[in-house]
This record gives C-alpha cells, sequence and structure tokens, in this order.
C-alpha cells in the first residue's frame, strides 16, 4: 500500500474524500429573502410611498401627516412580521429533516505501510487499497483487484434494485457497467473483494451527480407566478385609478402636491394590507395539516405545487415498491399459484394441503443461508432484520410465514454438507439429516436458476409423487417459467434426493470439495418466483392521481420487463392498454408497421432515450398516456423532466438516491423519501415523505388543490373591502365631503377584524369531488383571474360602500348635517381656524367638535364594513355551491372568525372609544344595523350568481360571474 | 355585442344600486325633522369664537399702516352688517327685548306651526367704541384693536348664569363684580400669568353696557325658524397692549353649563394673540 507520508502528501493534494456539501444558504439571507419578492414587494412600495406622502404633508403642515407615517410603519412591520413567522414555520420543517441525517463516521479497512488499518473514510486517498466485505458501504470509487463472490447494491447510483455481481474484469467501455469498479457510496451486499482508490471525494461518480444538482437552477413555484400575477394585478388598478384620480383633481384645481397625495393615497390604499400575513399563515396551516399525513413540506410555496401538478415522475424501488424480494408466485404440481405480497402478511392463503407443498417447503426452508438477526422474536416476521441477501430473505421470510419457527425445522434437520451459490454453478446445495428419527436417509436439497435445476432432474414430483420428467411435463415447465419471467419477477427452481441408505450410511462423509454425492437425476419439485412487490396503497392512489387527471411516470433504472410488470401491477399501465410491441406481438406483424397511435401504453428504454431528439421525447411525452422509463441514467432522468416541463406540465419528480436530486431540483416540486432518501436528495427536494409512500402524495394533491381554491376565496374575500375603503377616498376627492374613514381605521379593517375570517376560509371543505377534475392549466386557471376581480371589485366592493355610504349620512345627518349640506364642504371642514362651522340647522360648530364627528363617521363606516363583511365571508364559502349545499356550520372556524370580527370591532368602539390617537368613538348601537339591510342584500344578489351559474353552465353569465 | 351585454349590465346594476342608495338615504331623511336635529351631543356644549377670524389665531399688524389690519377691518364690517338698525326694523321679525338681560324667551314648541319665531334685536351702538359706527377702524388705527366674541349658535341651548365657573373655581373677582343672573359674562385674561401686564386694560361692551350675552336671546330656534337670529355679541377692546411682541390673551364665557375642554381650545373659551408692531 501507499506509506502513510506519500498518503499525506496525496490528502494535501485532492482533498478529503468526502462531498462537499450543498453550499448552505447563509441564515440571514433565508430571512431575508421572505421579505422580498411578491407579495412582500407591493407592500414594501406602499410604505415608501406612505413615507413619501408624510414628507409632503410636513412640509406642508398638514395635521395628519403623521397618519401616514404610521401607515407606512405598519406596512414595514407587517412585511417583518410575515417574514419572521415564514421563516419560522420553514426552519421547523428543515429541523425536523436535519434529524433525520444520520451522522455516523464512515470507517474504511485500508492497507498502509505494508499494514491494514482502520481509517476514517474521509481520510482515504487515490491509490490507497482498501478491502471491503458484505455489508461496507464502499468508501471511494475503487477499481477492483481481488473479489470473491463480490456483489453490490447500486440502486443509489443507477436506481438498479438488483444487487450486480462484481469482479476483477474489465467488461465494458462505460465505467458505470463495466464489473470491475465500485462506486463510492454504493454497498457491498455479500462477498469481499479488494481494490485501489481511482477517484476520491466530489471527483467520484456520485459526487458527479451531487454537483450536477447543484447547477440545475431552482423552478418558480407555481403559487409564486400566481402571487406575481396577482400583484400585477393590484398594481395595475391601483395605478390607474390614481392617474385618473390624479387628472381628476388637476382639472379640479386642486393644488398639483394636493393631488399627489391623493395620488398616493389611492395606490396604497389598494396596498392588500393583510393578504400578506393571511396567504403565509393560510399555507402554514395547510403544511401543517400535510405534515401530519406525513408530507413534509420545505418551502411553503410548494404547499400548491402539488394541486396544479400534472405530471408525477415517480420512482419504483421504495416509493411504488416495498423495496424487498417477496414471494409472489409458486409453481408446483403443474399449476402457478400466487403468493400475498402485501406489507404485513401474517398467513399465505394458497393451497398448502399438496404434499408437494410439503417437500417444496421443506427445500425453501433448509436450502437458505439467511438468519433471522436475533432478539427479534417481538416483532412482525415482516419487520424483521435478516443477515442474507434478498433472495435468501424475501425465502426465509416467506417460509416463516407458512411454517413458523423456521430456525428450529433447520435445527431437526442437522446440516451435514453445503456449497454455498457461485455464479459458475449457479445453484446452492445443501445436505441433511431428516428430522423423522426412524428415517436415517440423507435429504438433499438444491436450488437455483431454474434451467440449471431442470438439467439436473429425470423426474418431477406431482402430487407428491415421483414421475419421470418427459418433454410434455417439461414443456409444462418452460411454460410457467416464461410467464414468471415474464412478469418481471425472479425466479428460482427447487429440487431434492433422498440418499439411498445403503450407499449413504448415517456415517458418510460429503465431501463438497470433490462431490462425492449425485448432482444429477434428482427430483424436480418446484418454482418459487419473487418480485418487490408494489406497495399495497400505490394502486388505489395510482388510480386517484389518475381520476384527478395527473399522468403517472415511472422513471426507474430497473430493467423493462420489471419495471412494467410492477407498472401494470400498480396501474401505471392500466389493464387494457398495450404497448408498440404488445401490439406487434398480438397482430403478429413488426413493430415498424404498427400504428403508434393505437398503443397507449410505452416503455422505453434507457438506450432507446440517449438516441432520441427532444422533438421525438415531446411525441413520445405526448402520445402515450401511460409511460414507463426504464434504465435510465441521472441525466436522462433530468432530461424526462426537462420534456414534461415542455409540455406545459407542472411536474412533480419523487426520488431517494443522490442519482435523483438534479432532477428533484428540476422539478416543479421534488418529492424526497424521508426513510430511504438521502441528504442529497433532501436536500434538492422541496418535499419530504416522512413514510417513503407514494399514497401519502395523493394527500398531498388534495391538499394542494384546496389551499388554491381557498386563497382564491380568501383572495376575493380581502379584496372586496378593498374597494369599500377606497371609494370613500374617491367621493372625498370629487365631492369634497368631509373624509368618510381614516388610513388608522383601515388599517384596523385589515389587520385587524377581516384577519382571522380570511385565515377561515382556508378550513372550508372542498365545493365538490376536487380529486375527480383535472388539473388546472397553469397558463388558463389563474388563482385571481379577471372575473375574481371584477366580481369583487364592481359589484360586492361597490355594493359594500354603498351600504357604509347610508351609515355615514346617516351618522351626519342625525347630527346636523344632512346630505346636501356634506357637499363641497371639505377645505372649510378642515381648517382649524373655522370654529363656527354651521350645519344645516344654522348651529355652529368648532373645529375639535367637527372632528370628533368625523372620527364618528369613521367608526360608523369601519362597523359597516365589518357588518359586511361577514356577509361577505358567507357568500366566500362557496363559488358554485348554494351556501345551504355547503351547509353554514361545517366550518366552525368560519364562525369563530365572525365572532372574532364583530368582538374586535366592538372592543375597538367602545373600549377603545375614548382613546382619540386611533380616531375611534363610541357609536350609538343603532348605527350597527344601517348596513345589515344591505349585508343581506350581498348575500341573495350571490346566491341568485350562484343559482345562475349553476342553472346556465356555459352561459354568458356563467363565464363572467363564475371566478 | 359582448361589450354591449357588459356594458348593460354595469348600466342595470349600478343603475339598481342608484336607486336603493337615493331610496334608503330618502328614508332616512324622513326620520329626521327640519327643524331640530336628532342628536346634539357632538356640537353641544357650545364654542366661543371671536371675530374677526384668523389664521392660526393671531392679530398681527402695524397701527400706522392701514393696509396691515384692512383684512381685520373689513371682516368685522362684514360681520356688523346684519346687525345695523336699518337691518332690524321689520318688525314682524325683529323684536325688542330692552336693555338689560332678562330672562329666557321661550317661543313655543321647534315647529313652524305658528309660522317663522321672532327674534331679539341687537343694537350696533351697544358695542361702543367698538361698533364702527364712530370709528371705522374699530380702535385699529390707534393700537387698540377690537374684537367680538359670541358664543356658537345651538337649538335649543339655554346657557345658565351662575356665581361659579364650571370647574369649581369661582368666578374672577372683575365678572363677581357685575354678576346678573340673566347674564353670561365674558372676560378676558393673559394667557400666562406673567404676561398679565403686558395685556393692559380691556374694555367690554355689551348689551346696555353689560360685559356679557343677555339670556333673552336663548334659546336659539334654528334656520328655518329664526332666519334673520342675531347671537348677541360682547365687544372687548384692548387699550393699552404692549407693543412688539407677542401678547396671548384667553376670554371665556362662564356658565353652568358651559364647560371647558382640554382637547377642544374653542369650547367655551378662545385664545388670540395680539402681535401689535410700532411701525
Amino acid at each position: 500500500g501507499l506509506s502513510s507520508a506519500r498518503a499525506a502528501e496525496i490528502l494535501a493534494r485532492d482533498g478529503p474524500n468526502a462531498l462537499t456539501p450543498p453550499k448552505a444558504t447563509p441564515e440571514i439571507v433565508k430571512f431575508l429573502r421572505q421579505m422580498i419578492g411578491g407579495f412582500s414587494i407591493l407592500l414594501w412600495i406602499g410604505a415608501g410611498f406612505s413615507w413619501i406622502s408624510f414628507g409632503i404633508q410636513l412640509a406642508q403642515g398638514t395635521d395628519s401627516a403623521f397618519d401616514n407615517l404610521y401607515l407606512g410603519v405598519v406596512l414595514a412591520l407587517v412585511v417583518i412580521l410575515t417574514g419572521i413567522f415564514a421563516y419560522y414555520q420553514e426552519a421547523k420543517s428543515t429541523n425536523i429533516m436535519a434529524s433525520f441525517s444520520k451522522m455516523i463516521p464512515q470507517q474504511a479497512l485500508v492497507l498502509r505501510d505494508a499494514e491494514k488499518k482502520e481509517l476514517p473514510a474521509d481520510q482515504l486517498v487515490v491509490g490507497d487499497i482498501v478491502e471491503i466485505k458484505g455489508g461496507d458501504r464502499i468508501p471511494a470509487d475503487i477499481r477492483l483487484i481481488f473479489t470473491q463472490g463480490c456483489k453490490v447494491d447500486n440502486s443509489s447510483l443507477t436506481g438498479e434494485s438488483e444487487p450486480q455481481s462484481r469482479s476483477c474484469d474489465f467488461t465494458h467501455e462505460n465505467p458505470l457497467e463495466t464489473r470491475n469498479i465500485a462506486f463510492y457510496s454504493t454497498t457491498c451486499v455479500e462477498g469481499t473483494a479488494t481494490g485501489i482508490v481511482i477517484n476520491t471525494g466530489d471527483r467520484t461518480i456520485i459526487g458527479r451527480i451531487a454537483s450536477l444538482a447543484s447547477g440545475v437552477g431552482n423552478e418558480k413555484t407555481p403559487i409564486a407566478i400566481e402571487i406575481e400575477h396577482f400583484v400585477w394585478l393590484v398594481a395595475g388598478v391601483a395605478v390607474s385609478i390614481g392617474v385618473l384620480f390624479f387628472i381628476i383633481s388637476v382639472s379640479m384645481r386642486y393644488r398639483i402636491l394636493d393631488s399627489i397625495i391623493f395620488l398616493i393615497g389611492i395606490i396604497v390604499a389598494n396596498v392588500p394590507e393583510g393578504l400578506l400575513a393571511t396567504v403565509t399563515v393560510s399555507l402554514s396551516l395547510t403544511a401543517k395539516r400535510m405534515a401530519k399525513k406525513n408530507c413534509l413540506v420545505k418551502n411553503l410555496e410548494a404547499v400548491e405545487t402539488l394541486g396544479s401538478t400534472s405530471i408525477i415522475c415517480s420512482d419504483k424501488t421504495g416509493t411504488l415498491t416495498q423495496n424487498r424480494m417477496t414471494v409472489a408466485h409458486l409453481w408446483f404440481d403443474n399449476q402457478i399459484y400466487s403468493a400475498d405480497t402485501s406489507e404485513d402478511q401474517t398467513t399465505q392463503p394458497f393451497d398448502q394441503s399438496s404434499p408437494s407443498w410439503t417437500a417444496l417447503s421443506k427445500i425453501v426452508t433448509l436450502c437458505n443461508r439467511a438468519e433471522f438477526r436475533p432478539g427479534q422474536e417481538n416483532l412482525p416476521i415482516m419487520k424483521r432484520v435478516v443477515v442474507g441477501d434478498a433472495s435468501e430473505t424475501a425465502l426465509l421470510k416467506f417460509s416463516e410465514v407458512i411454517l413458523g419457527d423456521v430456525m428450529s425445522i433447520r435445527a431437526q434437520n442437522k446440516k451435514v454438507a453445503e456449497i454455498p451459490f457461485n455464479s459458475t454453478n449457479k445453484f446452492q446445495l445443501s445436505i441433511h439429516e431428516t428430522a423423522d428419527p426412524h428415517d436415517k436417509r440423507f435429504l438433499l436439497v438444491m436450488k437455483g436458476a431454474p434451467e440449471r435445476i431442470l438439467e439436473r432432474c429425470s423426474t418431477i414430483m406431482i402430487n407428491g409423487k415421483e414421475e419421470p420428467l418427459d418433454s410434455e411435463k417439461a414443456e409444462a415447465f418452460q411454460t410457467a417459467y416464461m410467464e414468471l419471467g415474464g412478469m418481471g419477477e425472479r425466479v428460482l427452481g427447487f429440487c431434492h434426493l433422498y440418499l439411498p441408505e445403503n450407499e449413504f450410511p448415517e456415517t458418510f462423509q460429503f465431501d463438497t470439495d470433490s462431490m462425492n454425492f449425485p448432482t444429477s437425476n434428482l427430483c424436480f419439485v418446484g418454482l418459487l418466483s419473487m418480485i418487490d412487490p408494489p406497495r399495497s396503497t400505490v394502486p388505489d392512489a395510482v388510480s386517484k392521481c389518475r381520476s384527478a387527471g395527473i399522468k403517472v411516470i415511472m422513471v426507474t433504472g430497473d430493467h423493462p420487463i420489471t419495471a412494467k410488470a410492477i407498472a401494470k401491477s400498480v396501474g401505471i399501465i392500466s389493464a387494457t392498454s398495450e404497448t408498440v410491441e404488445d401490439i406487434a406481438k398480438r397482430l403478429n406483424i413488426p413493430v415498424e408497421q404498427v400504428n403508434r397511435r393505437e398503443a397507449t401504453a410505452a416503455v422505453v428504454n434507457g438506450m432507446e432515450l440517449k438516441d432520441m431528439s427532444s422533438e421525438q421525447l415531446d411525441s413520445i411525452l405526448r402520445e402515450h398516456a401511460e409511460i414507463v422509463f426504464a434504465r435510465t441514467s441521472p441525466q436522462q432522468k433530468l432530461i424526462i423532466v426537462e420534456g414534461c416541463q415542455r409540455q406545459g406540465a407542472v411536474v412533480a419528480v419523487t426520488g431517494d438516491g443522490v442519482n435523483d436530486s438534479p432532477a428533484l431540483k428540476k422539478a416543479d416540486i421534488g418529492i424526497a423519501m424521508g426513510i430511504a432518501g438521502s441528504d442529497a436528495a433532501k436536500n434538492a427536494a422541496d418535499m419530504v415523505l416522512l413514510d417513503d409512500n407514494f399514497a401519502s402524495i395523493v394527500t398531498g394533491v388534495e391538499e394542494g388543490r384546496l389551499i388554491f381554491d381557498n386563497l382564491k376565496k380568501t383572495i376575493a374575500y380581502t379584496l372586496t373591502k378593498n374597494i369599500a375603503e377606497l371609494c370613500p377616498f374617491l367621493i372625498y376627492i370629487i365631492a369634497s365631503i368631509p373624509m368618510p374613514i381614516g388610513t388608522i381605521t383601515i388599517l384596523f379593517i385589515d389587520l385587524g377584524t377581516d384577519i382571522i375570517p380570511s385565515v377561515a376560509l382556508a378550513y372550508e371543505k372542498a365545493e365538490s369531488d376536487i380529486m375527480n377534475r383535472r388539473p388546472r392549466n397553469k397558463r388558463k386557471d389563474r388563482l385571481v383571474n379577471h372575473q375574481l376581480a371584477v366580481y369583487s371589485y364592481l359589484q360586492i366592493g361597490i355594493m359594500q360602500s354603498v351600504g357604509a355610504f347610508v351609515t355615514y349620512f346617516t351618522v351626519y345627518a342625525e347630527q346636523g348635517f344632512l346630505p346636501s349640506t356634506l357637499l363641497g364642504v371639505r377645505v372649510h371642514w378642515e381648517s382649524a381656524a373655522s370654529n363656527d362651522f354651521e350645519d344645516s340647522y344654522g348651529q355652529q360648530w368648532t373645529y375639535y367638535q367637527r372632528m370628533y364627528l368625523q372620527w364618528t363617521g369613521y367608526t360608523a363606516f369601519f362597523v359597516s364594513i365589518t357588518i359586511q363583511q361577514v356577509a361577505d365571508l358567507i357568500i366566500r364559502k362557496t363559488r358554485r355551491n348554494s351556501i345551504f349545499q355547503q351547509g353554514l356550520f361545517r366550518n366552525k372556524v368560519i364562525w369563530v372568525g365572525i365572532f372574532s370580527q364583530i368582538g374586535i370591532a366592538a372592543i375597538l368602539t367602545y373600549g377603545l372609544g375614548h382613546v382619540t390617537a386611533l380616531n375611534f368613538t363610541p357609536l350609538r348601537f343603532q348605527y350597527w344595523f344601517v348596513a345589515v339591510p344591505f349585508a343581506i342584500l350581498i348575500w341573495v344578489y350571490d346566491e341568485i350568481r350562484k343559482l345562475l351559474i349553476r342553472r346556465y353552465p356555459g352561459s354568458w353569465w356563467d363565464k363572467n360571474m363564475y371566478y | 355585442s359582448l361589450a354591449v351585454k357588459i356594458l348593460l349590465f354595469y348600466v342595470i346594476f349600478y343603475g339598481c344600486l342608484a336607486g336603493i342608495f337615493i331610496g334608503t338615504i330618502q328614508v332616512m331623511l324622513l326620520t329626521v325633522s327640519e327643524f331640530e336635529p336628532k342628536y346634539q351631543d357632538r356640537v353641544a356644549p357650545p364654542g366661543l369664537t371671536q371675530i374677526p377670524q384668523v389664521q392660526k389665531t393671531e392679530i398681527s399688524f402695524t397701527a400706522s399702516e392701514p393696509r396691515s389690519y384692512e383684512p381685520y377691518v373689513r371682516n368685522l364690517d362684514n360681520f356688523l352688517r346684519d346687525y345695523s338698525a336699518e337691518q332690524q326694523t321689520e318688525n314682524i321679525v325683529f323684536q325688542d327685548c330692552g336693555d338689560t338681560p332678562t330672562e329666557y324667551k321661550e317661543r313655543g314648541p321647534y315647529n313652524d306651526a305658528q309660522g317663522q319665531k321672532k327674534v331679539c334685536k341687537f343694537k350696533r351702538e351697544w358695542l361702543e367704541n367698538c361698533s364702527g359706527i364712530h370709528d371705522p377702524t374699530y380702535g385699529y388705527k390707534d393700537g387698540k384693536p377690537c374684537i367680538l366674541v359670541k358664543l356658537n349658535r345651538i337649538i335649543g341651548f339655554k346657557p345658565q348664569a351662575s356665581i361659579f365657573a364650571p370647574v369649581n373655581e369661582s368666578l374672577p373677582p372683575e365678572v363677581m363684580a357685575k354678576y346678573n343672573p340673566n347674564l353670561i359674562p365674558v372676560h378676558c385674561v393673559a394667557k400666562r400669568e406673567e404676561d398679565a401686564d403686558k395685556v393692559g386694560a380691556v374694555e367690554y361692551y355689551g348689551m346696555g353696557g353689560y360685559p356679557g350675552f343677555g339670556l333673552q336671546y336663548y334659546p336659539y330656534y334654528g334656520k328655518l325658524l329664526q332666519p334673520r337670529y342675531l347671537q348677541p355679541l360682547v365687544a372687548v377692546q384692548f387699550t393699552n397692549l404692549t407693543y412688539d411682541m407677542e401678547v396671548r390673551v384667553e376670554c371665556r364665557a362662564y356658565g353652568q353649563n358651559i364647560v371647558y375642554s382640554d382637547k377642544d381650545r374653542f369650547q367655551g373659551r378662545f385664545d388670540i394673540k395680539f402681535d401689535i408692531k410700532s411701525s
């Protein structure tokens, strides 16, 4: 080996043998990132404008200048506090994630200074000679120079679930295919090997893939795009109303500076102050709900992404399947039996009465080197840890389930000789004493590749009787073997032979090297086939995805046959659909003559994919509803994701290995597995499935769709009263009436009374089965479409304004100012020097008396908006159904919202009534009811709207009034 | 046609809303009397204000420059026009209420069943040096400015004379000296005590020489029933103000139901700043 000095030199040159962790974003940057973008920008601009306005007014000496200062401060505070909240939420889920990563330093057995040493794996350098044995993680990329029955599990790198055997022979030009290289981070399943380190750290294959991931840009989430669209819409409305009224006020001979103040005021009034907080809280509520259902969301915005997902590219191993070999089928007595492959099997239902089964079960039990780790008697059989390879484990568990205590059966049938499996023989053999003390014969049992086993047999057991193996029976065997193999299953053959007592007496010494016992003319007993079976919840989940209009594509490193079999069994390829190859086979014509359009399904091999242009890939993705990609490499996974995105789809990708991380990052939403997933995958993902279960994704889709619908409702609710807050200002400018509602009062609506109700809408149940409609078209189905804006702004908003103005005029009229008197009084009314201002009855008012009345007006306006917002809240519960269909009382949180709304308004009015700084005054009780008829009107109008939408789908009304 | 349809919809929609709005406002107005407001809790107790009305309540002028006080004089002229004798000749409107303060003059219910209500005359001559009859500059040309003090009109409000100021402090001795149970006295003093000597002598001219408002002018019956109501005035002349510095003066009306408020500096009192420049 290397000398320590030389190794230290190389280590200094190459750096430690570890993957550079992805550059962690500094916490402060993450924190600041929460405060920019989308909504926050809108609020910052609002705050900036308010301060400009404050500056101008301060210079002019206006009394109310400080209102604008406070407004700006409040806007800034809202952004900062919401940012802190969102940061905290995301930090919390990051912490949950961090607890998953196991920080056990890896050790490696290295030859240094001609001595074997245990070293931490990160100290390895190129040229080191390392030894590995079954169960070890490969500490670097190594070229093997000595192997013994070595098999490696490359699934984290290539996705192949089958262990790959390794030898010293150079078999392929491609390093990924050749047999004499073992890769960093994969595991050695069995055997031993010695090798020379050829690459360390980031230069290893896995390191290169990991760095590929960091080169992939993060996509903007659909909800971020929607919110951006919404911000533009609000900004557009704000600026156009602002400019319009700027022109109006200039032409009404207001001073330019005043007009600018109006312009800014209008723009700021359009900013929905509460919405940022509401949206963030709603998303985090959903995130919390999803976490409870095992979907941990790393990025709050990703909560909705699943809802708009139209294609899921799913991994096979571990996500769709249980990630363990399980016996799926048996063949004995010329018949195929199915075994139970569910996660928690306790019995096996197939017919076990045949004596052939008794013989077969004995072979399965005895010809098996796998053992349970001790001390797991209380665990269910399926959960116990086994020492041994995947197939033997499957067989051990299978027989334990059926026969009970396998270890004691083995003890009763003492093993006297054994030949373990090797790749030249392709069989495994052992010789046992029998359990029957009167039967002194030895039993020879053998299992292995079916064709090799059959070659060694001259008889076959049918119903417990040995019958000669004629061509007819061999034919039956062949058919069964083909059928099982065609299902993508790994098939093993089993045979036995009772050694004649006279030739092999009790004292006979078996020698496995010279093979002093018969290994041919055995009796064939049966076949067992194994597969990594689908999780039992997956077929249902896939069909739910399908009815929800989501295309599920399988992308795996596995063989096409296995992949297709699993795809069929979980429904990714449905029972009736055929691939081009299937059609060709059925019609007995060459593949080229098949009309590709007839084939709904496609199984695409990674090799074919390599030679495909992106147009060809696009046409495959477009033309086939059911697609399986097999034997794909990590780069190809990325190409597939990009191809799907080119179709305009929102793509979810699931994955667990390091090899998946580029695709996870590229996807609109990357979903990593919490248990099996590597840290790299979890880092690149937006979401982590804590139970590794594909079915959890369906829950995520449902929650995502629901939150999209409910955010629509929340935004509609919030936008409505914006008009009721803006109208007073516009009328104030045009009609010069006393200001109907003040800035601070508006803040108390936006950030006070309205917050809980708008969050309550996030708890609303879906109006119809959201899992039965297609995913939204991200180009057409906007979060805030023009129908929503128009209906909220121009209809309900205006109705609210009318109701509030009626209250306003009532309050003034009953105090002595009839509506006609109020028009045009602005300048005089606001003059502090005028202390004998005359009302409609000839009474004279001091400035402060007028201001106090004005604040009473604010309070009345505020109360009216609040009352009408209750109606607004109720109508927003549904967009299409009648309230009575949805149920008024199903969502209790709405009622919490309503009571909080009225409670807060009452406290502000009566509790704070004497704190004049907040511009609230006690209000006569009857003024609370002036707006009630308008609230009822809003509700009735909306019911009529919904009725007409339901009654006349597709009509002009439906098109214009449904948001 | 789609645009027309939408336009039509909104015309109808807003038409209906406007109808509802006007309808409700009309219904609301039906519940409101035309003679007296439903509530007066925001307007009472009354404010006390002065003429000339000035921005920032500061009267600043140079006695030798007529142009510097011309706005004040014009303001006073305009205000006193209604108080001229020739404006108070119609006996059907005006009533002679005597030269001395007397009891309230109740004039029946607040409606027009008996037609309009009569109004007490207020003689401009009572204001003497501040009447503008003899000195059209109201003393400004001599550096002895006049201001007129009036109590804000409130329908039905009957100020109550009292020997006590409302906050349990007794009236200033000068006011006590001229106490009359039917008079709401007005008194002006320096705002800050240290300014007391800078204000100098203050002359009060009111009805029949009383420095206050006679109760016979109350209650007020409102614009509709007493369109030509003359609120009683007290003229205050500062005859010896210190020149070339700001002198703050506070005037108060004293009555049991005339209260002062920290928030409303014009309720029952006001303050005014004089800044007379010598050249």
